[in-house]
């Protein structure tokens, strides 16, 4: 029990000095390098490389947490369901169920592990479906959009029984999230857009980009909606069967 | 993890997916870059696709765009690549024509459109970006060939063992997911559901079946798991097992690898400037231009070389025999 705070107070160490070491000195110092060395003309190489970074901490936290090899099995697994998912809803252009996937398996495992799936659903599912300087944004979107549904879930409300439950077991919750998530994941998206048609970032190209990718968003986030009403109940059930049964990820 | 088995008799659902990771896994592997080091893939590609992101200049650009096409060609056999260029070159002419229509600076104008003016600059400057993420593209696709998921693990399973661990279950995962899949709904059709023509009834089905196979999933992966355990995983001082060693060719390729790169980008800094707006200035012939312009070339170039090379001498050895 001992040995367990004291790799806990060990992680929090590294994890509290390292996310402010790459949020407030990394990528300040990769973007100044881009303007000093690149003579302001390289976003697009420097903003794929913050989308990365912006992952680390999340890595190296979920490297130096403790985790048992059934944990770091549900996570594969929930990855690899969320990659299939995408394969199985290919035919439907823009019908894509890995934001959905990832935000029921943050709402059940935790924004950490939600983190670690959407980071490498983008990886993996890129794969098959081409890598390319969008991987990081991608890997970072569905990373955060994980995290975020993990940070969600934490919220309670009450229930009809007096008791709490979370509030991501709620309907019209469900309905924000997918909403959020289309337009999140669309907007983040649309950052690389501009800049790969571009080569620097200006607002007005980046609303009419925006403003383009509207019918886009309408169709994630009726996706989501569709994915999350239908799959959160039954997934969800499954992953706290699993918890309960072979006790994992019960530290939140 | 790459034997997927393909199954010709059964058209079920994931034909499509099937066809897609036999695209991507079954690529011609002919290349003696496959041969390098991992470590020299991960420099060369990412630096060739780092140096296109990064500079404007349509000579840098249209040699490095050769480049890329040109390994990528080698690499995956002529059908193939005109195949893609038949997909990437009208996404570039798109991208090309965007810029002007947001874009009005430049002296030379061209004509009005919409009451705004449609300059030679912005066209230019259009071109070059669309050409610059083709040949982005190109060097990523190259990349992904050459750079299989094995390579990935054995570079990054020291730094981020944890990470690399769940990626390479999560890629052993995927095909045996969809293998599962197919049963799962085979067993459910033999049941008699599902034989309505209707779409929705035929999309709901795959919410069901998918969901039948998250639980069979979990339960199964928390086996493995216990026999990873039980087999040792995450105790102190195992040591893994790498196919890759480091060879004296590889020690020359990298040195050279960094010497051009180090030129090339010294090159590029103080030279091979470009600029678009107000008139487009560009392509100079000063001594860190000229130095780019090799840079560029004899790094752009090298990948594909080495093939073809490679291929010369294969072809000569055959026909001695």
């Amino acid at each position: 029990m001992e040995e367990q705070e004291k790799s806990l107070s060990r992680r929090q160490k590294v994890k509290r000095v390292l996310t402010p070491v790459v949020f407030f000195v990394l990528i300040p110092l990769l973007l100044a390098l881009g303007v000093w060395a690149f003579g302001d003309r390289s976003y697009n190489l420097i903003a794929a490389a913050v989308a990365l970074l912006a992952c680390v901490p999340f890595f190296v936290s979920f490297e130096r947490r403790q985790k048992t090899s059934r944990e770091i099995m549900v996570i594969a697994v929930m990855t690899g369901i969320s990659v299939l998912g995408r394969f199985v809803f290919a035919p439907l252009p823009g019908f894509k169920p890995v934001t959905a996937v990832v935000i029921i398996a943050a709402i059940s495992l935790g924004g950490e592990a939600g983190f670690i799936i959407g980071a490498l659903s983008a990886i993996v599912s890129n794969i098959y479906f081409g890598q390319g300087p969008w991987t990081p944004f991608q890997m970072f979107s569905w990373g955060a959009l994980g995290f975020l549904a993990g940070l969600a879930a934490k919220i309670t409300v009450p229930d009809k029984e007096g008791g709490r439950i979370s509030v991501m077991e709620k309907r019209w919750a469900l309905i924000v999230a997918g909403i959020v998530g289309g337009a999140l994941y669309s907007m983040l998206m649309d950052v690389w857009t501009v800049l790969a048609a571009e080569g620097t970032f200006g607002l007005p190209r980046y609303w009419a980009a925006v403003a383009a990718a509207l019918p886009w968003v309408i169709v994630y986030a009726a996706s989501n909606i569709v994915f999350l009403l239908l799959l959160t109940k039954p997934f969800v059930k499954k992953l706290e069967r699993i918890k309960i049964k072979y006790e994992i990820f019960t530290i939140k | 993890m790459r034997k997927t088995k393909e199954s010709k008799g059964n058209k079920g659902d994931l034909d499509f997916a099937e066809k897609r990771t036999a695209n991507a896994l079954y690529k011609k592997r002919a290349g003696v870059t496959e041969s390098f080091h991992p470590v020299i893939l991960l420099v060369y590609f990412v630096g060739m696709a780092a140096v296109t992101m990064v500079t404007l200049h349509p000579v840098l650009l249209g040699v490095s765009f050769i480049g890329a096409v040109f390994c990528t060609g080698m690499l995956t056999g002529m059908r193939k690549l005109l195949k893609s260029l038949a997909y990437s070159i009208p996404m570039l002419a798109v991208i090309a024509v965007i810029n002007p229509m947001f874009v009005h600076k430049g002296e030379t104008i061209l004509f009005f459109y919409n009451n705004n003016p449609v300059t030679l600059e912005a066209i230019l400057y259009g071109a070059a970006a669309a050409l610059m993420i083709v040949a982005v593209f190109y060097w990523f696709k190259c990349y992904s060939i050459v750079m299989t998921s094995d390579k990935v693990i054995y570079l990054f399973g020291r730094i981020l063992p944890r990470l690399s661990l769940v990626l390479s279950m999560t890629l052993g995962f995927v095909p045996k997911l969809k293998k599962q899949y197919k049963k799962i709904s085979a067993a459910q059709k033999s049941m008699g559901m599902y034989a309505s023509n209707s779409v929705t009834d035929r999309v709901l089905s795959r919410f069901r079946v998918l969901s039948a196979l998250v639980g069979w999933a979990l339960e199964s992966s928390v086996e493995t798991a216990d026999s990873m355990s039980a087999k040792g995983y995450g105790l102190r001082g195992r040591s893994s097992y790498a196919t890759y060693s480091w060879t004296r060719r590889d020690l020359f390729i990298l040195v050279f690898v960094l010497l051009a790169l180090g030129v090339l980008t010294a090159g590029m800094s103080l030279g091979a400037g470009v600029g678009f707006y107000p008139a487009f200035k560009g392509i100079s012939a000063g001594l860190w231009d000229i130095v780019a312009y090799a840079g560029i070339a004899v790094l752009g170039l090298f990948a594909g070389l080495m093939e073809l090379w490679e291929n010369i001498k294969w072809r000569l050895f055959v026909s001695k025999v």
